[in-house]
């Protein structure tokens, strides 16, 4: 019997910034006990031993600045709550520690605990209960955002638990390379916002593929005429700029941009495919955030099979070294698409190197090589070639749903 | 269908004066190192350990990324230069035979008018 998975035809990836499960889709536990949000029974202590509970009074903007840390350092402490022992087990109390290290104000570091409540984030609530809300979908490394990028392009970040450039190692490929280099061929695009917000895969895929690169303005184009690439990467727009229509507000969400703004984004994202017909029914949107950005999240991020790459003790800032054997704090990822169930709740386990490997399986099937990382990496789409198990497949549905939601922006 | 409404951002939330957060400030590393590999050219001319504000930060931004895609255009129509010497070369042949058909046609036309005469 065909369901939608024979019907997929496009992949599209959209990665926002900086925001963990708990802030954004915590609230969706008190409407859906399967979603793994947050609950009364937990807390972080702050620096002077009181407990701090986690509240609904996250704000769009103002609130988490500075900047919440979540560098390597940072997200050791947050995980493991300041131990540094050889024994230590992760605990996730070390979040307010960790803020109340950059500004000594307590009672502004209990804000990191801080979650929207589900009225806040209509765009990102609606998806989440209407299509697949993944409740273990992880960060790669429990660090900054430029390497958790790296894990989205190439199932790894060669080595690197930090924000400097990288070099492409030897054998490993980008999953667009991958793609355009395939026989028979397949397309591949990364949307940036604009040339003024531009990409955070700077050194490696703008300096020497400049020609995978499109505009958010030519994605909304793509949508119109039926023109996308198989695999699609949607970037947002990373700072506040003029342009020759206007005003471009920042929409990817890092605090302490406006999350309305990148609600808005996701919308018109979700929006733009879903009104051509032809899209709608043959894309499956992943909308996903690179990492936590230092902000709460309860789950205990899992161990994972170490990649080939080693980050030394002195390049990591813990003094100990990492092997990528730990994947990073908990963010939010939905799946969407019309021939996903309404209200699924998903809880295997993925990470960013989730998404080259999905998208190789999907297209190309057997690859190699690829990371370590990246082949232990469960995949959320099926590959669609031989016996597809019914237990795994997300776009199972054999008719289309009619029922999807519809957003319209507010004056 | 009903249909959710999606608040705008407030006037506020618009602030190119903004200090530049940590993720921006890495951002305009990388595009500096990109730039330094870029031809004399191509380079801009701003200073970008000044940059303090997203505003200021966006005008590089976007500089060097548009620098970079120019240069590799450049680079690119360069390249296919050869190629259109190679066409040109055929052109050239093709032309070459044509006085030869035109002659040809000449001829015939000639026979012709013999042939009234």
């Amino acid at each position: 019997m065909s369901t939608g998975l024979d019907q997929l035809k496009h992949i599209v990836v959209l990665m926002m910034e900086n925001r963990s499960f708990d802030h954004m889709l915590g609230s969706l536990k008190a409407i859906d006990s399967r979603i793994d949000g947050v609950t009364d029974q937990l807390s972080n202590p702050d620096t002077t031993g009181a407990s701090v509970k986690p509240q609904p009074l996250a704000e769009f903007q103002g609130q988490l600045n500075p900047d919440p840390d979540h560098h390597f350092p940072a997200v050791d402490l947050q995980i493991f709550g300041g131990d540094a022992s050889p024994t230590r087990a992760p605990n996730m109390h070390g979040f307010v520690k960790s803020y109340f290290s950059q500004r000594r104000d307590v009672e502004h570091s209990q804000k990191i605990m801080y979650y929207f409540k589900q009225s806040d984030l209509p765009v990102l609530s609606t998806l989440a209960l209407e299509f697949a809300l993944f409740n273990r979908w992880f960060a790669s490394i429990p660090g900054p955002t430029i390497c958790n990028r790296a894990f989205a392009h190439y199932g790894t970040s060669f080595g690197r638990v930090d924000m400097n450039p990288f070099d492409i190692i030897e054998p490993f490929k980008s999953i667009y390379t991958r793609l355009i280099n395939a026989t028979p061929k397949h397309t591949a695009k990364v949307y940036y916002y604009d040339t003024t917000s531009s990409t955070m895969e700077v050194v490696n895929l703008l300096q020497n593929q400049p020609e995978l690169f499109g505009t958010y303005k030519q994605f909304l184009s793509d949508c119109d005429k039926g023109l996308l690439p198989e695999y699609s990467f949607v970037e947002p727009n990373y700072n506040d700029h003029e342009t020759d229509s206007g005003e471009e507000v920042a929409s990817d969400q890092h605090p302490d941009h406006d999350v309305q703004a990148g609600e808005l984004l996701i919308a018109e994202v979700y929006m733009r495919i879903k009104r051509n017909p032809k899209m709608w029914a043959s894309t499956a949107l992943l909308v996903v955030y690179d990492e936590h950005g230092g902000i709460y999240d309860h789950v205990v991020p899992p161990p994972c099979t170490p990649d080939k790459f080693t980050a030394l003790a002195n390049n990591t800032g813990t003094g100990m070294e990492f092997k990528f054997d730990r994947l990073g704090v908990r963010v939010p990822a939905i799946l969407i698409s019309p021939w996903i169930p309404k209200g699924t709740v998903v809880d295997r386990v993925f990470d960013h190197a989730s998404i080259p490997a999905t998208i190789t399986k999907f297209f190309l099937g057997d690859y190699s090589p690829r990371s370590p990382r990246e082949i232990n990496a469960d995949v959320f789409i099926e590959p669609n070639s031989g016996a597809v198990d019914p237990n795994r497949n997300l776009l199972s549905l054999l008719t289309m749903r009619n029922d999807c939601p519809e957003f319209g922006v507010q004056d | 269908m009903n249909v959710i409404p999606v608040p705008k951002p407030r006037q506020s939330a618009m602030n190119p004066d903004r200090p530049v957060n940590a993720l921006l400030q890495v951002q305009i590393q990388h595009l500096r190192n990109a730039e330094r590999n870029l031809p004399l050219r191509y380079r801009t001319e701003i200073y970008a350990n000044a940059i303090r504000t997203e505003g200021e930060a966006a005008r590089y931004i976007r500089a060097v990324t548009e620098a970079i895609h120019q240069a590799h255009a450049d680079a690119a129509a360069q390249r296919a230069i050869p190629s259109i010497r190679r066409k040109r070369g055929i052109e050239i042949a093709a032309a070459a035979d044509k006085p030869i058909r035109h002659a040809t046609a000449a001829k015939t036309k000639a026979a012709k008018r013999q042939r009234k005469t």
